[in-house]
């Protein structure tokens, strides 16, 4: 096994401007979208140990998210690659993974088999989930009825307890009330401290990153600005902030 | 490609039978008669139907509930799959947003969840044709190649609609209308070939639907070889769409989420 688990190599990922548009608009009106090409992430290139916390940081729109996405697989890159070396890889990221008319408990089915895993494994870790979950009988209730605190609460507890090799976190460490989010971080330090597991934190809380990162990659307007120990990148960009 | 596709569909399968049974049992528990709507459905209209052509227009098919009754499975199944799949990555925005499968595992699960439906509504034409005491021959078992083409076909379209329905926001007004003008012209509760003069046995043969269903009609009713040509043909074409269907999908997936 080669010792990378991410390997992230000149990436690039454009939003052309493919808004959706309708049939009256375009035939009708005559009117053209104008394709605008928007660069969220322009040649990045990182690479992350096996069992290393990656943290990532930036203004709000320089193209985290989108770099996760693309690190996960759910876009291809216009150009560059992403090299997972054949690790399973889960995201977790605010108000996404759920069918909202399904019960708490379908849905932990429908995700695990996304993510990979047998029925039987899943049905194995249900109980564990539901606990960690903390959400007793609304497990069995529609998705649409839950709070957004209980949404986040099952995401991160499904993330958490099927274990995959590598997980990518977009902001969600905050979620659940005090107690729960004492209880996640204590578990997200349970997974760092596995040697197997690769964890990339996208975080706007300097804390959090100060304390469960290796490294730390800053990106602005999707471009590389500083990587490297946790110290130095962070000193740098409170300093930007300011 | 077709390596792609199989290990994906071997991967992805039992997912989108979990999927297509969650849907189901959601759909039963947020209604007060459950279940019994995937029975009373079909029946209700076959009822109208049977009324409105049977007594109102003096329609003089043989058998002509039964004769009704396989259209109308047939028609919803593939009617209900399509109408689906023009906002279907729309609707699962929130599974497609978090992990990468392929797009067209979607309309799989759809399609099995309808196909479900479909087989309750072919159970009650075997009661029926116990009831009217229907005389049945070997050609029954053409059933299963015809069900195999009306699958594959609906599955193409279905892909080439979905791919369409991401970008295009008011396609399924669209859609709708032109079901509803294919819903006329394929005999759901008339004879095509009789009522038609001149065109209607072309329509017969060359409007897809319409072939399938009287295929269907010919070897469960009337005791007939169905067209074997047309039949072939329309396996033919519907092979052709969802490899294009699925080559088309693979090509584009990947800038859904954006567009969504």
């Amino acid at each position: 096994m080669s010792e990378y688990a991410i390997e992230v190599e000149n990436l690039c990922v454009n939003y052309k401007s493919l808004k959706s548009y309708s049939i009256k608009k375009n035939l009708l009106l005559g009117k053209r979208n104008k394709t605008q090409i928007c660069e969220a992430v322009k040649n990045v290139s990182f690479k992350v140990k096996k069992g290393e916390i990656l943290g990532i940081v930036g203004k709000n729109g320089s193209g985290k998210s989108t770099m996760l996405r693309a690190i996960a697989g759910i876009f291809a890159p216009n150009s560059g690659t992403v090299d997972l070396h054949g690790n399973s890889i889960s995201l977790l990221a605010i108000g996404i993974g759920f069918q909202k008319e399904l019960s708490g408990r379908d849905n932990i089915v429908l995700s695990g088999m996304l993510l990979g895993f047998t029925k039987e494994q899943i049905n194995e870790k249900m109980e564990q989930i539901i606990e960690f979950s903390e959400l007793g009988d609304f497990i069995d209730a529609p998705v649409r009825t839950y709070s957004s605190g209980m949404h986040s609460k099952l995401a991160f507890s499904i993330t958490a307890i099927l274990e995959t090799q590598i997980i990518l976190i977009d902001e969600v460490l905050s979620v659940g009330d005090a107690r729960f989010k004492k209880k996640s971080y204590k578990k997200m330090k349970e997974l760092i401290t596995d040697e197997d597991r690769t964890v990339v934190i996208v975080s706007h809380d300097h804390k959090t990153i100060a304390d469960l990162c290796d490294k730390v990659l800053w990106i602005n307007d999707g471009e590389l600005v500083q990587f490297g120990e946790t110290e130095a990148v962070l000193a740098a960009y409170d300093e930007y902030m300011k | 490609m077709i390596n792609r596709f199989l290990t994906d569909i071997r991967k992805y399968f039992s997912f989108s039978v979990t999927s297509a049974r969650s849907q189901l049992k959601t759909e039963v528990a947020s209604s007060y008669l459950n279940w019994i709507w995937w029975i009373l459905d079909p029946l209700c209209f076959m009822l109208i139907y049977t009324y409105i052509f049977g007594y109102v227009f003096k329609s003089n098919e043989q058998y002509f509930p039964v004769f009704i009754f396989v259209g109308l499975s047939m028609w919803d199944f593939f009617n209900h799959t399509l109408k689906s799949s023009v906002k279907i990555v729309k609707r699962n925005k929130s599974v497609v947003s978090r992990v990468y499968f392929p797009k067209y595992i979607l309309i799989v699960a759809q399609l099995l969840a309808d196909a479900f439906k479909m087989a309750i509504s072919f159970g009650i034409v075997v009661l029926m044709m116990i009831f009217f005491k229907i005389p049945i021959s070997w050609n029954v078992l053409f059933f299963i190649p015809i069900i195999a083409t009306l699958m594959l076909f609906t599955f193409g379209c279905s892909c080439i609609v979905m791919h369409f329905g991401v970008y295009v926001e008011d396609l399924s007004n669209v859609v709708n209308i032109a079901l509803r003008f294919l819903f006329y012209l394929t005999g759901i509760f008339y004879n095509i070939k009789k009522r038609i003069p001149d065109i209607g046995a072309y329509l017969n043969d060359f409007n897809p639907l319409a072939s399938l269903i009287s295929a269907m009609r010919d070897c469960l009713i009337y005791c007939r070889t169905p067209n074997l040509l047309f039949l072939g043909i329309w396996f033919a074409v519907s092979v052709v769409l969802a490899v294009c269907g699925v080559a088309l999908v693979y090509k584009e997936e990947n800038s859904y989420l954006k567009a969504v």
